[in-house]
């Protein structure tokens, strides 16, 4: 007890931000030490709501003034240091994970966005290798994650949108934190089932800025193991995690691809997007049981269509065989039928898959995803 | 969109793709991966996209689809076609065609395998027998680790094709070329022991003999081409036998022809290996016999080459050749410090070794190259086997333009007169034949065939060469070894050779003269081309003239234009010098001028004949000798006439 109130007592003693420094290097020899335990995890805790992120008085009670954004820039500039300088990929790991736990993240997400995009700035791999771990500890696709990624993308597509070559160089810092990334931010846009956008009609979906769709498209083109990079390398975590599967942005990125054309999104990145996916998903290497796309994820394509004939039908009366002539509507189904049967020929789907090939059947006709049905069924008889 | 529902599932993908090609090829691509995976044995499917990429000039992509077509789709024409061109762009020398470049590109993108596989199924699919063996080497060249697997097979093929091919018999074939200069350093270079019988590595050997000798046989002419022309043959032909000779466990240092080879070296090396072996050393081992070969056909060459120096530019080159010249044992021997032997000399120890002179010391190489040539015919011919294998080897190696000169020079050093007759009676082609003309009349001089000498001389003086040269101060030297010297082709040096050899011939035959008159008039004609180096001679004349008390030469008003000659002729005509009758203007006849003051008018006709010829002094020599020669052939016949002859 004594120990905690002297190391309480000493860093009381600083100023902030020299004590939010001082913290970082004790919080590290208390959770990061041979033999620690729930109270060292504990007095950890306390250090970084008082010390490092100044969220609670000696006491315990919330202060009623958080940060001043200079405290905040200089608590990142602290970080950034502090994380750079470790050696130790756990340590890192560990204190990185402590510092942002699914529990205090809400109240710390816009240090540690502001704190990332800093480590994409500089850049630091090993940063940006510690905060893949982290959006992949937390699921890539969490909330949290998404909104995270967000913040980057603000940072990177609306406020410097005119230095882009940091972002462009991404993969190059740091392939698996692109690749969660990617999972993260395909996850922000074409999707009803975010938060932000259940109250928006369809049609009022967020599309991804142009800038973004560009620099998406060229990190696949460019690299074709992009999108399974998260999986292919194990994060070190600290003793007794429990590693997460990466999900990769396969799916995802397809989904846009796919609803592109019937919201009238007919940049021609979407094209060259669907052919980059396509040819990320024929060099997956194969592994049992397949662990690439979630067939589930795919599954969820369908209903936007189905919402986009149903407007059709009922809003603009169209009769069934306009709508299904519609070149919008069949470049969408040839773009998700392509992509059904080359994530299934490379046998690098996982989960429901008898759903999906099930579901795609109340779609309207669409002569490959006729063939891919009639093949899947085939298939299935023969076995 | 319109869809025929008529169309197979297959070609309605395939016609997609193509359809969207033009307007987008990126949705054209997406199409033909789809197509690809859902079809993987359809070949027009593979083949459409691999001509999409192909078509957008996407190396890696068209590459890729070609490895798959490769590994698939061997039995389709389409794709023959394709790699029909793809190795015609592989062997091309440069690619200026934009389709052949891309090839080139394309194959460089191809997995090794892939390439290898490429090479050999074209390399079998390939009737024409010289496209399958450079399709074969090309795959080796590009794929050193296919050598093992593929060289001997290749070795074979070359060897029947050339057997079967038209030129059959003929060194220089293309396939002899393939297999030689292309295939045999690949098989050198594989650090693995390639698994050739030693006989068909003899056989080789051979035939890379035969080839570089042949083609180093050429006139330069035929090898401008740069499909013939090799560089640097020679140390290909090293590199050959360096090769087979180790295959062959022969002994490694005759097989070192690495950078600070001699030929000096070399030979010591032959001769230490031959004095290693004892003298029931096995005949079928061929080592001394191939590397002792090629090593004097190199020296030969050099030999040969080193006879004709090459010019410095706009001067005509001058030949050299061997003639046996003069030695005088009443001079001192200045020209060869005697009996100080150079460390690097071969064997010339006999006890009155020959002396061999060329023009300038700079040609001293000559000599050695004549030396060291010597000495490997020698060995060739020191023993019944060697030189029975050597007469076998020659006899396919086809070498005799090479030894025709050698061999004369050889049976000349070696004092073999009549063999060297022999060899010179068969040179007929014009080039040689004043070089012919020229040994010939030294040879018959030494063996004091003095008559014989005359017709050599007069057929060699219409052949004299344009470029002139100077006198030489080398054809005597001192002591009484025996003398060879490198003569030059030149106009002068050749007069001054064959008149030095008439004066010999008529000198040494006047004892057998009745009258000497005649002979005296003639060597006072010939020495005036080389004098005062000839002057010597004439001091016994005149001492000869002054006891017979006088002198007839007819010929005097057309020849003689010495100055000193006509002084001394003269100082024996007048009081002091004895009052010699002088017999030499025609148109007087035979009347004596004895009675005193009686011919007054004579003695003045004499005196102005005299003064004539004096001012004729600087007439050209050369010319007037030739004339000489030619025309008054009757008259030096007469004085080379043997004894009893007459």
């Amino acid at each position: 007890m004594s120990t905690e109130v002297n190391l309480k007592q000493g860093l009381r003693k600083l100023e902030y931000p020299i004590c939010a420094k001082e913290a970082l290097y004790k919080i590290y020899d208390l959770i990061c030490s041979r033999i620690t335990s729930i109270k060292n995890m504990d007095l950890a805790l306390d250090l970084m709501a008082e010390f490092v992120f100044y969220e609670v008085d000696r006491r315990g009670h919330k202060r009623a003034q958080s940060l001043s954004p200079l405290q905040e820039l200089q608590l990142v500039k602290i970080l950034y240091e502090y994380f750079d300088t470790l050696t130790s990929e756990s340590g890192r790991n560990t204190v990185f994970l402590s510092l942002f736990s699914g529990t205090t993240i809400n109240s710390r997400l816009g240090v540690l966005t502001k704190f990332i995009s800093m480590g994409i700035g500089i850049p630091s791999t090993k940063i940006l290798s510690s905060a893949s771990a982290w959006m992949q500890q937390l699921g890539n696709t969490s909330p949290n994650s998404c909104k995270f990624a967000e913040g980057l993308i603000q940072d990177y597509f609306h406020f410097y949108v005119s230095s882009t070559e940091k972002i462009t160089a991404l993969p190059e810092i740091s392939l698996e934190f692109t690749a969660n990334f990617l999972t993260a931010i395909a996850e922000n846009y074409y999707n009803t089932s975010n938060k932000k956008t259940t109250t928006l009609p369809p049609s009022k979906f967020i599309f991804p800025p142009q800038k973004l769709l560009e620099t998406v498209t060229l990190w696949i083109s460019q690299n074709t193991s992009l999108c399974i990079a998260a999986q292919q390398k194990q994060a070190v975590l600290p003793p007794g995690a429990i590693a997460m599967e990466a999900t990769t942005p396969i799916a995802g990125l397809l989904k846009w691809c796919i609803l592109a054309p019937i919201y009238r999104q007919d940049s021609k990145e979407y094209t060259d997007l669907h052919l980059a996916l396509l040819n990320s998903i024929m060099e997956i290497p194969k592994s049992t049981p397949p662990k690439a796309v979630c067939a589930q994820h795919l599954t969820s394509s369908i209903n936007p269509i189905l919402t986009f004939v149903n407007d059709l039908k009922n809003k603009q009366e169209k009769k069934f065989s306009e709508i299904i002539n519609e070149d919008a509507l069949q470049l969408s189904l040839d773009r998700f039928a392509q992509a059904i049967q080359v994530i299934a020929s490379v046998n690098a789907m996982y989960g429901h898959t008898d759903d999906l090939y099930h579901q795609i059947k109340i779609l309207p006709f669409n002569k490959l995803m006729n063939i891919i049905q009639n093949n899947y069924k085939n298939k299935v008889v023969v076995l | 969109m319109e869809i025929d529902l008529e169309m197979s599932d297959e070609d309605y993908v395939i016609q997609r793709a193509k359809d969207s090609f033009k307007n987008n090829p990126s949705a054209a691509k997406a199409w033909m991966i789809t197509a690809k995976i859902m079809y993987p044995n359809n070949f027009e499917v593979q083949f459409e996209a691999y001509q999409i990429e192909k078509t957008a000039r996407n190396i890696k992509e068209a590459a890729k689809c070609f490895s798959q077509l490769t590994i698939k789709f061997q039995q389709q024409p389409e794709l023959w076609k394709e790699i029909e061109k793809l190795t015609i762009a592989l062997r091309a020398e440069s690619n200026n065609d934009e389709e052949k470049q891309f090839m080139c590109d394309m194959f460089r993108h191809l997995s090794s395998d892939v390439q290898h596989k490429l090479l050999l199924f074209t390399a079998d699919h390939c009737e024409d027998t010289m496209e399958h063996c450079r399709l074969l080497l090309l795959l080796l060249q590009r794929f050193p680790t296919a050598i093992s697997s593929n060289g001997p097979r290749l070795v074979d093929t070359l060897i029947s094709a050339e057997k079967h091919s038209v030129d059959g018999n003929y060194p220089i074939s293309p396939y002899r070329k393939l297999l030689i200069c292309d295939l045999l350093p690949l098989l050198a270079s594989e650090k693995v022991k390639v698994d050739l019988s030693s006989k068909l590595l003899q056989k080789l050997l051979q035939k890379a003999i035969e080839f570089y000798f042949c083609y180093l046989g050429l006139n330069s002419s035929a090898i401008q081409d740069s499909e013939t022309k090799i560089e640097d043959p020679w140390s290909n032909l090293f590199g050959v036998i360096e090769f087979i000779g180790n295959q062959l466990n022969w002994e490694p240092q005759l097989l070192d022809f690495s950078t600070n080879w001699s030929k000096e070296g070399y030979w010591q090396k032959i001769m230490k290996f031959c004095q290693s072996k004892s003298k029931n050393y096995p005949l079928e081992d061929k080592q001394l016999l191939y590397c002792l070969s090629i090593f004097f056909v190199y020296c030969l060459f050099e030999y040969n080459s080193s006879l004709t120096p090459e010019s410095s530019p706009g001067q005509t080159s001058t030949t050299f050749i061997m003639v046996e010249a003069f030695s005088d044992s009443t001079l001192l021997n200045l020209a060869e410090p005697k009996n100080k032997k150079r460390k690097t000399d071969v064997d010339v120890s006999h006890v009155s070794a020959p002396c061999i002179t060329a023009e300038k010391p700079q040609y001293k190489h000559i000599q050695n190259n004549f030396l060291i040539c010597m000495n490997c015919w020698d060995l060739l011919n020191s023993s019944e086997n060697l030189q029975r294998e050597f007469i076998k080897l020659n006899s396919n190696l086809k070498l005799d333009p090479l030894l025709s000169s050698f061999v004369i020079d050889y049976a000349l050093y070696k004092g073999m007169y009549d063999e060297a007759l022999m060899f010179l009676h068969k040179v007929t082609e014009p080039p040689l034949l004043l070089q012919r003309y020229i040994r010939e009349a030294s040879i018959l001089y030494f063996k004091k065939k003095y008559s014989f000498c005359l017709e050599p001389i007069t057929l060699a003086l219409p052949l004299l060469p344009n470029n002139k040269g100077n006198l030489s101060n080398n054809l005597i030297i001192g002591g009484n070894q025996k003398h060879f010297h490198y003569l030059p082709l030149t106009r002068i040096a050749i007069l001054q050779f064959l008149t030095k050899i008439l004066t010999r011939c008529i000198k040494e035959n006047m004892q057998h003269q009745s009258s000497a008159d005649l002979s005296i008039g003639h060597i006072f004609t010939l020495t005036q081309l080389d004098w005062p180096q000839e002057e010597d001679m004439i001091p016994p004349l005149l001492e000869k003239i002054k006891q017979s008390r006088s002198f007839q030469y007819h010929n005097f008003q057309n020849y003689i234009i010495n100055v000193d000659i006509l002084e001394e002729l003269t100082y024996l005509w007048t009081n002091q010098g004895g009052q010699i009758q002088l017999d030499i203007l025609p148109h007087l006849g035979q009347r004596r001028i004895g009675t005193r003051g009686a011919d007054k008018g004579v003695k003045e006709e004499i005196k102005q004949a005299i003064r004539r010829q004096i001012t004729r002094s600087n007439e050209k020599l050369d010319d007037l000798l030739v004339s000489f020669i030619l025309n008054e052939r009757a008259q030096i016949l007469q004085t080379l006439k043997p004894p009893f002859s007459m």
